[in-house]
């Protein structure tokens, strides 16, 4: 086990009935890490969440959280704030009564308590509708409340499912801009989305889990350079350049496309060495006298690579 | 310390409800209006017909309230947000029943009371009146127990919440008059005492039961 790690799964299975929801899951997530946890839905996502938070107990494998075992993890609330992927208040209470409640329910004294409300409040935009019922709230607000809730007693680490799915762009982002905020303050995030695109510029490593099996875990770096090789080299010359002539009898080459009179896209197979390749256009970019301004190997965005692992293109 | 809090929390919540007003100033309303619709109770005072009458009706509504409440809340995944935290879940459902059932009893005492001013004004207060009063509020309150307690177990059970409404009023109301039952078996026994005895039993019995089935839930 790490000395660093925060959070710590090995070898978790969780079955429903017939379903096999998670598949021997093992990932570690070290302090002050963001992880995003993508897949689509059904993948496995929320069961692992509440595998972690305590809410599903029976499952196989283990869990550790800050080198505690999870089962005799007895203050585990106190050091994890969670945000669960669907509603989850009583439409009766005030968000100032409700806040209250989980508060007390955490433990918190209730003269701290108020100062904390509004403290929370503050951060998530949420003051003017303080003494509102929730049935009145929109989703985003009601959102916004799911993550008060869960920073109320100042956890160290944050669980957060689907915190983004269901909200307008403009909501979307503000509360990215705040988990962002969360992030830069040092807490542990794990979040999980079935949007690549929620995580991508928040996360630090992301993790994505398909039919209940992780395919891949790594830095956003990692999972694009997974995909370099068999892809594609962008060569841009000078606009009164020739282009480069003959390599379509580079065998190594599938085809040339060319996008403008001074740019070319240069699409190599798949399982090749890269490093040779390359010397081998330049070197017939260097026999064509061509004037080269730009020469570069485009790499696959994000969402491809995750479009890619769970479409089935890679096991 | 976290069933007191929501307790107190559930109790705010229930009080402030639709069906808590139209019980609290529906059911007193009925006192006055039984009295109307049968004047002639001659040495039967109206405060034991009422008694008996409003406990009926209250507990059905009761009982329909607590098992669709519950069938929302497990709709909604309301109690995830509380068992992350130190929230038994034999809390959650025990701080229900005694919520509801301090409402309850507060709308039939508020009932009892205009049964006993009109009394008072019409036939008069007889001298029996407080074991009057005793022995249909013992057999009221024990039926109230059972009836809230198989309105939770609907509610447990279930996940549709017309299915929940429909089984609360028709088994709860019938199942609660169990307690009614062992007094046309035997002259010999008191009826209050078995009253007492059987709607603290049974009641004990269903919310055992109503714990074991929310524990085995998942959320």
């Amino acid at each position: 086990m790490s000395q660093n790690s925060c959070i710590e799964l090995h070898n978790v299975s969780k079955s429903y009935k017939d379903l096999l929801a998670l598949n021997n899951i093992s990932f570690s997530i070290e302090k002050g890490d963001v992880f995003g946890y993508i897949g689509p839905n059904g993948a496995g996502k929320t069961t692992t969440i509440k595998i972690l938070v305590g809410l599903i107990p029976n499952f196989k494998g283990e869990v550790y959280v800050n080198e505690k075992h999870l089962s005799k993890y007895k203050d585990l609330h106190k050091i994890i704030g969670y945000h669960p992927q669907e509603v989850g208040f009583q439409e009766w209470r005030t968000v100032d009564h409700a806040l209250k409640t989980f508060g007390r329910l955490s433990g918190l004294n209730k003269n701290l308590l108020e100062n904390r409300i509004q403290e929370i409040l503050k951060f998530v935009n949420l003051e003017d509708v303080r003494y509102k019922k929730i049935k009145n709230l929109s989703g985003g607000m009601i959102q916004k409340l799911r993550l008060s809730q869960a920073l109320l007693h100042e956890p160290e680490i944050l669980v957060l499912d689907e915190p983004l799915s269901g909200l307008d762009p403009s909501m979307r982002y503000q509360i990215k801009g705040l988990i962002k905020d969360l992030a830069k303050s040092g807490i542990t995030i794990l979040f999980s989305s079935h949007i690549l695109s929620d995580v991508q510029d928040i996360a630090n490593i992301i993790g994505i889990l398909h039919k209940g099996e992780l395919l891949k875990i790594g830095t956003p770096d990692d999972l694009q350079s997974d995909f370099q090789v068999g892809n594609i080299i962008k060569i841009e010359v000078a606009k009164d350049s020739p282009l480069c002539q003959g390599l379509e009898n580079i065998p190594e080459i599938e085809k040339v496309e060319q996008l403008a009179s001074n740019l070319q896209f240069v699409h190599l197979k798949s399982e090749i060495n890269l490093d040779l390749i390359i010397n081998q256009i330049l070197k017939s970019l260097i026999e064509s006298k061509c004037n080269i301004r730009n020469f570069s190997v485009v790499k696959p965005s994000l969402e491809e690579v995750y479009l890619k692992y769970v479409g089935g293109e890679v096991k | 310390m976290s069933l007191l809090l929501l307790f107190l929390d559930e109790l705010k919540g229930f009080a402030k409800s639709k069906i808590m007003i139209i019980l609290w100033f529906g059911l007193p309303a009925l006192a006055i209006l039984l009295h109307f619709i049968q004047p002639e109770t001659e040495d039967f005072p109206i405060t034991s017909l009422v008694t008996i009458v409003v406990s009926s009706i209250g507990s059905t509504l009761s009982s329909i309230m607590l098992s669709t409440s519950i069938v929302n809340e497990k709709n909604n995944h309301v109690y995830e947000l509380f068992l992350v935290r130190p929230v038994k879940r034999y809390s959650l459902l025990i701080s229900k029943f005694l919520a509801v059932y301090l409402c309850l009893i507060i709308a039939v005492g508020l009932s009892l009371l205009v049964g006993l001013v009109i009394d008072g004004i019409t036939v008069g207060i007889p001298e029996d009146f407080l074991d009057l009063i005793f022995d249909s509020l013992s057999i009221s309150l024990s039926s109230m127990a059972i009836t809230c307690s198989i309105g939770i177990f609907f509610g447990v059970l279930v996940s549709s919440v017309a299915a929940a409404a429909i089984l609360s009023v028709y088994l709860g109301s019938q199942l609660s008059s169990i307690i009614l039952l062992p007094t046309f078996f035997s002259e010999t026994l008191d009826p209050v005492l078995l009253a007492l005895t059987i709607g603290i039993s049974v009641t004990i019995t269903i919310m055992i039961i109503n714990i074991v089935i929310f524990n085995r839930k998942q959320f």
